[in-house]
């Protein structure tokens, strides 16, 4: 039997969009346009949403869990009529997960970019090059001091 | 809305536009002028963050970050203009829930005040699309083109964060879109509708077996119908398809060979800018025949 798990709920909720899992009815409408699960058997959405109710949260937001899966496509946005937002839901998730550091090194790896350079994707000699040779002017560097202080 | 004095804009390319695919901010600046957009340029920005990888971190930091970049945007008092599927997503969610959300935009202005910035709302978030529908005219764009390409056959393709959510983005019907078509007429060109158009590129699944399958469909349902190129509006969606393609050669029997172009470059090639000029050069799949073809034609005419 499943046992409700509020401590887990609560902390679900404290994240934005998280709180809108209660809503989930079940109705599925999530699923039928989901690309997702339409390549993956593993993944459904309201399946997530199910355990997120019932604060089955450990293999949510364990290392490699399924929700890592999401395309982030917004269709269950879209489909949803009770305006669970399953996809806030399950960022909200991923955020958990990076809070106990069980997210994919990928999304470290970027964060880090954007707190280093200011940027995703580094700046280059070659990829300055290119931007001349398109009448381009350089890039500027970004005042990431500024960027580390306002999420500090 | 802001006013938005006399198509003045405020571009904001990101960090894979302006980084790693130049070519498409060069189409745009150099499509601009003929459309009667100015652009003006703004020191300061960073990353929009991403809505993928740095949302999945953070959700509220995220917001901050946005909520800065905005406020770059309401210092100079206009709007802001996005290229990038992705940038459009992180700061229309940002404008949408700062907006609509009085104790959150509480709480990121206090985080702004750090570095004496408060977000106010006074600068909307449109993708450029919506500015070449709404505030230049699909018959403008028209008429900015010298060199129609009526024997181009272009199958178009959406992406998911054009369109979705809806009620925070704002720019179509996302289960029947035609912005993306009607820009395409505008060149000339024949849009090419097909079975997979609205599926999304895959590029945020982390399950590495996933997108290659959905690259693969999405090619596969193009190839059936005789086109010369693909015409997107996304840089993310533009990596899966263009380089997704050496990638697909490895897995796959199948090799499309079929170009994939910027919508901005599509038309900077019917306003006579040269391939060089719009960087077509630099994609991973060449574009010979498109581009011989759309010559032959303008010999002709």
């Amino acid at each position: 039997m499943a046992v409700l798990n509020f401590d887990f709920k609560n902390k679900l909720d404290q994240i934005i969009g998280g709180n809108n899992h209660s809503y989930c009815f079940q109705c599925g409408a999530c699923v039928g346009d989901c690309p997702a699960a339409r390549y993956s058997e593993k993944f459904n959405p309201r399946l997530i949403m199910l355990k997120t109710i019932h604060g089955q949260y450990e293999e949510l937001i364990q290392e490699n869990s399924v929700i890592w899966e999401c395309t982030n496509c917004y269709n269950c946005y879209e489909r949803c009529p009770q305006d669970v937002r399953p996809v806030e839901v399950i960022s909200a998730l991923k955020n958990l997960a990076t809070l106990q550091q069980t997210n994919p090194p990928i999304t470290n790896q970027m964060v880090d970019a954007v707190l280093k350079t200011g940027r995703t994707v580094v700046i280059t000699q070659t990829s300055q090059k290119i931007r001349k040779n398109l009448g381009l002017k350089p890039l500027d560097e970004v005042p990431v001091d500024e960027i580390r202080r306002i999420i500090e | 809305m802001t006013q938005t004095q006399k198509n003045r804009y405020i571009p904001f390319f990101g960090c894979m536009i302006s980084v790693k695919y130049p070519q498409f901010e060069a189409a745009v600046r150099k499509t601009a002028a003929a459309l009667g957009i100015t652009l003006i340029d703004v020191p300061g920005f960073s990353c929009c963050p991403d809505p993928i990888y740095f949302k999945s971190s953070n959700k509220l930091d995220l917001l901050t970050i946005a909520a800065r970049n905005l406020c770059l945007a309401e210092e100079v008092g206009l709007d802001l203009i996005t290229l990038c599927s992705g940038c459009t997503a992180t700061l229309s969610e940002a404008h949408y829930h700062l907006s609509h959300d009085a104790a959150l935009k509480a709480k990121i202005n206090k985080r702004l005040k750090k570095i004496n910035k408060e977000y106010r709302g006074t600068s909307s978030v449109r993708h450029i699309v919506t500015v070449l529908r709404d505030d230049i005219g699909i018959e403008k764009v028209a008429h900015t083109v010298t060199n129609p390409l009526s024997n181009v056959r272009a199958a178009i393709h959406y992406g998911c964060h054009l369109l979705k959510p809806r009620e925070i983005m704002q720019v179509d019907d996302p289960d029947r879109p035609t912005i993306l078509e009607d820009l395409v007429h505008a060149t000339g060109a024949q849009a090419i509708n097909h079975e997979e158009r609205l599926l999304c590129c895959g590029k945020a699944c982390e399950n590495p077996d996933i997108p290659p399958k959905m690259t693969y469909d999405v090619l596969q349902s193009i190839k059936k119908l005789n086109v010369d190129c693909m015409c997107l509006i996304c840089p993310t969606c533009f990596d899966e398809y263009d380089l997704g393609q050496i990638k697909l050669a490895r897995l796959f029997e199948t090799r499309f060979q079929l170009p994939v172009l910027y919508y901005f470059q599509l038309l900077g090639l019917a306003q006579g800018l040269t391939p060089d000029e719009l960087g077509i050069n630099r994609h991973k799949i060449k574009a010979n025949d498109l581009l011989e073809k759309i010559l032959a034609s303008e010999v002709t005419a």
